[in-house]
């Protein structure tokens, strides 16, 4: 029982991750400028990796068959989920400050750009 | 163009060639049951207590083969890995890394930075437990000490070379460590022709487990646990010497262009 409920949420946390990826590459294509591009590959790392790697871990635990390998696999899963969360939104972070700090991506279609009013981070 | 023609047509013949020969022409011997004779015998040799002459005394194929079947191999191709670094140290003679610029050295965001600080400890684990699982799970010394090497770039990157500075690690440290590291797979490597020596048994340079004549072996277990003889020592030592051979190489990667021409010019700082 428990089982199939694991699973089952593990395979929509795929599909999850398989849609944010589309999503992410359409953005890719169709953005105007750097950073809203920049947008659209964090919404693939952070929906397109970290939610299908809880979900192969939530896979994994509810695999049986697996014996007690199933507690590695999902482990190392949770471990890489994790380090994807803080490293993808750290490295886009460090790009995107970078980029307009050298002002060598335009923020041309503009609605509002709060860095350049107060400086951002220090 | 017909020059691109000629490059083109022969690389493209070059590949369907060896394609063919590799796939279908049993270039590489028969295939029984998806394995070749030549894997059959290091899959059945790896670790098999019954056959004391032939195996390794290890699970892990690939570092069985890298440092006890061919391990002279192995060391000509670690020889010449220390020898690009030694180009990189000869081009960079004469530079210290100790100069600094005013007003350089902030790093980026703190953000950036705390991720960083996260990010050590759990790359330090990671890299040890390659390095100590080496002979047992996929891995070993070079890639353990690859992912070690991480941690120095990415703090030169995060904060800046001067925190390393900062840190006391110069160049000169690094080079001892490597340099402990090397004499830790050369001592590997003579300690069985030591002790033959002493005690009179017959040995070989490299030797792990005994063989048909050199009853000499090192010890395959350490209490109950596995450790391969002289693979796991062979690992430890190419971990310190690759990690801090990297570690040279992102501190001398990293001095600023105008130290490095000043200096190299000669009107620079004293040293």
């Amino acid at each position: 029982m428990y089982d199939y409920i694991l699973i089952t949420i593990g395979g929509f946390l795929l599909v999850v991750g398989a849609l944010c990826d589309l999503i992410a590459a359409i953005g890719m294509n169709r953005f105007p400028n750097f950073f809203v591009r920049l947008h659209a590959a964090t919404v693939g790392t952070i929906g397109g990796a970290f939610y299908p790697l809880i979900g192969a871990a939530l896979i994994a635990f509810g695999s049986e068959f697996l014996g007690n390998y199933r507690w590695f696999v999902g482990g190392a899963s949770i471990v890489a989920a994790f380090l994807v969360l803080i490293l993808a939104p750290a490295g886009s972070h460090a790009l995107a400050r970078a980029a307009h700090k050298s002002k060598t991506a335009i923020v041309h279609p503009k609605v509002v750009d709060h860095l350049e009013e107060d400086g951002g981070v220090k | 163009m017909r020059k691109e023609l000629i490059v083109a047509t022969s690389l493209t013949v070059t590949i369907i060639v060896l394609a063919y020969v590799i796939t279908l022409g049993s270039g590489l011997g028969p295939l029984f049951n998806g394995i070749r004779p030549l894997a059959e015998v290091y899959l059945r040799t790896t670790l098999n207590p019954s056959q004391p002459s032939f195996t390794a005394m290890s699970p892990e194929g690939v570092t069985a083969i890298v440092w006890d079947y061919r391990g002279l191999d192995t060391l000509f191709e670690t020889a010449v890995f220390y020898l690009a670094i030694i180009g990189a140290i000869a081009i960079y003679r004469g530079v210290s890394e100790k100069v600094r610029l005013n007003g350089a050295g902030v790093g980026l965001s703190m953000i950036v930075k705390v991720v960083t600080k996260v990010l050590i400890p759990i790359n330090i684990a990671i890299a040890t437990s390659i390095a100590l699982h080496g002979h047992l799970t996929p891995g070993g010394g070079f890639q353990a000490g690859a992912a070690m090497a991480v941690i120095p770039m990415i703090l030169i990157i995060a904060f800046s070379r001067y925190l390393l500075l900062d840190l006391k690690i110069s160049k000169e440290v690094a080079l001892a460590f490597r340099s402990i590291g090397l004499a830790g797979i050369a001592l590997t490597a003579f300690v069985p022709i030591l002790i033959g020596l002493l005690s009179g048994v017959n040995a070989y340079i490299m030797q792990n487990q005994l063989k048909a004549d050199a009853s000499f072996s090192l010890p395959a277990y350490l209490g109950d646990a596995l450790v391969s003889g002289s693979l796991i020592l062979y690992n430890i030592s190419e971990y310190l010497a690759v990690t801090f051979g990297f570690s040279m190489i992102f501190l001398l990667l990293s001095i600023e262009e105008d130290i490095v021409k000043e200096q190299m010019r000669g009107d620079g700082v004293e040293h």
